[in-house]
């Protein structure tokens, strides 16, 4: 079964991603988390066999995006874990860096649109999981 | 000489006795006093023979009761009689054999049934007589091949017409190193050094049966080389047309000859064609000798130099010296006067440095002699490299950089006055090692300094530029711009590394502000991009919901994120402005 995780500090952020991803019928019980490290307790006490997406803010107090990624590396449900990076500002020092996880699908710059959310149900990896 | 002798004795062999009593009545009549012995068969006559008796003359007949083969009977007589004449006496049928046992070594033979007094007399005495000749030739024939081979003179006997050897004497054998039978082998054109001898050919032939005599080259077996004075006599040897040469070995004076040559060409060559210009003069400066190399040297031929004088041609500033000199020889024998200029053909001045040796004594030279070299190449090269020296100094000098000359085969590192005035060290503090350089280097970056010298050392050429920190006297630290050149010899061994250290820590402060201020400018992006960026993305996200979403309840609580956020991006707005403003502010005038 597919999970999705909204996982940002900033609440009005949480709230405008959450309607989108309905809206867009990507969901209907989108996972929100304002601190990254609650999301890491989350996925811990997830199955093996559930696939998650997660769309995940980079800067944070805290955990950020990066400390995330790091985290659920050594996780056993990595594999299964599909990351949308969602950022204020696209820049090529944080595409270069996202290279390093296989777990990073793609990157999203805010507000997520109505295109974004299309490409999310598109994307080859995550399409089979979204038919509903 | 015939004479006759005043006994005869006569050996005669014949088995019929009719006949031998005959044959005994002839002799009587013939002489005298004569000793008949008498052999009937060969076997007496053998023993009669070898017996020592005196014999004269050997009367044989042809048929014997022992004897078979007439041949072999007359050769064994031959053999045994020795010195004495043998004369066959023959039946008519015999008479050709008569006249082959004459080949045999018979002296004569005569047919028993025309036999008279007169004819045995005749032929008895005329074979005594010849034999008496035949044996003085043979012992003096004996006496020439004697002659022959112990001579030290090396000889030929060689064929007259194909030239082949008949005999060689020892002293031959010894100088050719062939063997007698090789010898006999070969021709005498086998030895000759070249294959063809036209000229040779040609006195041979036209002399084929007279005297001549010329010099040719021989090859020795071993190969080595002779070279000979020939004489040619023509002669009979064994009957053939042969000729006897005589060989006179030239080599040895060949060879001295030709070192004699040698050695005046060399001494020409020497003294006329070398480009040391030699003069013999007098204490006047009048010269008595000058060798041809004075048109080399001064552009001037020998003969009219000879003509001038050496004074008149050195430079005025020179003179004293050259003179003061020359009078030391009054003393000395030899002086070597230091460079001096001369004026050539052409109005040049070339530099010359001369030996003078005092020679008046000798009566062969009578004068001074002066060996003088061209040195005007070495003059200029070696003015070239005192200015490029003083060039040096001067920059080593002048520049504010400090100028570092390491002397890699002997450690030795000198410094410019830049190590007191950039660095603080005193010269008593200041060390030729190189280690005490090393020392000097940053921690952080002696690695990188050592590593980049030793590439250097490795390629055995080139140069390198490299920044490092090096410490100053007082502890502190200056941010340095090294350029060092390597200098090798031909094989490419390091010999020097010279280098300039330039003091660039001010520069070096300059880039560290600026590398101070672009980070805070980058900063500043960030935060545009990333803090800017994310009410305003909020505030477009709500408007974007609060458009396509038409069941919104709660718009009142949109709207009031919307007024949130835009205060918060006004907030921020501010902030930056701020923070440029410093920036602006600290930024120092370069």
């Amino acid at each position: 079964m597919l999970k999705v995780l909204i996982i940002d500090d900033d609440s009005i952020v949480l709230f405008i991603q959450e309607k989108m991803l309905k809206k867009y019928g990507i969901t209907n019980a989108p996972i929100s988390f304002q601190d990254a490290r609650k999301a890491i307790s989350f996925l811990k006490t997830q199955k093996s066999d559930d696939i998650f997406l997660i769309l995940l803010d980079i800067n944070m107090p805290g955990m950020t995006g990066w400390d995330f990624l790091d985290e659920i590396k050594g996780m056993k449900i990595s594999e299964k874990v599909f990351v949308f990076m969602v950022t204020s500002s696209i820049d090529s020092y944080d595409k270069e860096k996202a290279k390093k996880y296989k777990s990073v699908i793609s990157f999203i710059e805010k507000p997520i649109s109505a295109d974004n959310c299309i490409k999310i149900k598109e994307h080859p990896k995550l399409k089979q999981f979204l038919i509903d | 000489m015939s004479y006759i002798p005043s006994a005869l004795n006569i050996l005669v062999i014949e088995d019929n006795l009719g006949d031998f009593i005959l044959i005994e009545d002839y002799l009587n009549e013939i002489q005298s006093e004569v000793s008949i012995k008498r052999a009937s068969n060969l076997e007496e006559a053998k023993t009669i023979l070898k017996s020592n008796i005196q014999l004269d003359t050997v009367l044989l007949d042809l048929s014997l009761p022992d004897v078979d083969d007439r041949e072999i009977l007359v050769q064994d007589i031959v053999e045994f009689s020795n010195k004495c004449a043998v004369i066959v006496l023959t039946g008519y049928a015999d008479n050709d054999f008569g006249v082959k046992t004459l080949s045999l070594g018979i002296s004569d033979y005569l047919l028993k049934d025309e036999l008279t007094i007169s004819q045995l007399s005749k032929s008895i005495f005329y074979s005594i007589e010849r034999k008496k000749s035949q044996i003085q030739l043979l012992e003096s024939e004996k006496k020439y091949k004697s002659l022959f081979n112990s001579s030290p003179v090396p000889m030929f006997v060689l064929d007259r017409h194909s030239l082949e050897f008949l005999s060689v004497n020892d002293a031959a054998i010894k100088l050719y190193g062939y063997s007698a039978e090789e010898f006999l082998s070969l021709k005498v054109s086998d030895l000759w050094l070249n294959r063809e001898e036209p000229e040779i050919e040609h006195t041979v032939n036209n002399n084929r049966h007279g005297y001549f005599e010329f010099k040719i080259s021989h090859k020795k077996k071993s190969g080595e080389v002779i070279h000979l004075e020939i004489q040619s006599n023509p002669i009979s040897f064994d009957g053939r047309d042969a000729r006897v040469t005589l060989l006179n070995d030239i080599t040895g004076r060949i060879k001295a000859e030709k070192l004699l040559t040698d050695s005046e060409q060399r001494f020409k060559a020497l003294v006329q064609e070398a480009s040391d210009l030699v003069m013999i003069l007098d204490f006047n400066g009048n010269f008595s000798h000058v060798s041809p190399s004075s048109e080399l040297v001064m552009g001037i031929p020998a003969d009219q130099m000879l003509k001038m004088n050496l004074f008149d041609l050195i430079h005025s500033e020179d003179i004293d010296q050259v003179k003061k000199n020359i009078l030391k020889l009054k003393n000395t024998k030899r002086v070597q006067i230091p460079s001096y200029r001369v004026k050539t053909s052409s109005n040049e001045w070339r530099w010359i440095e001369t030996v003078l040796t005092n020679l008046i004594k000798d009566p062969a030279v009578n004068g001074l002699v002066a060996n003088s070299r061209d040195i005007t190449e070495f003059v200029n090269q070696e003015q070239k490299l005192i200015d490029s020296l003083k060039r040096y100094d001067i920059v080593a000098k002048a520049t504010s950089d400090t100028i570092t000359d390491y002397d890699v085969q002997n450690d030795l590192m000198q410094f410019n006055h830049g190590m007191e005035l950039m660095f603080g060290y005193t010269p008593d503090q200041i060390c030729t090692k190189g280690s005490w350089w090393d020392d000097k280097v940053h921690p952080e970056d002696a690695e990188r300094v050592k590593s980049k010298v030793a590439q250097v050392y490795k390629n055995g050429h080139g140069s390198l530029q490299i920044k490092y920190r090096f410490r100053c006297a007082n502890g502190s630290y200056k941010y340095i711009l090294d350029r060092t050149y390597l200098v090798t010899d031909e094989l490419g061994k390091p010999l020097k590394m010279i280098g300039s250290m330039q003091d660039i820590t001010e520069i070096q402060n300059h880039i560290q502000t600026i590398e101070d201020h672009n980070e805070r400018l980058k900063d500043i992006a960030w935060t545009q991009s990333h803090v800017v960026r994310a009410p305003l993305a909020r505030i477009m996200g709500i408007i974007d919901l609060l458009q396509t979403d038409n069941d919104i309840v709660d718009q009142e609580e949109l709207l009031k994120h919307i007024l949130n956020s835009a205060t918060e991006l006004d907030g921020i707005i501010r902030k930056i402005t701020n923070q440029t403003e410093q920036v602006t502010q600290n930024f120092p005038e370069c």
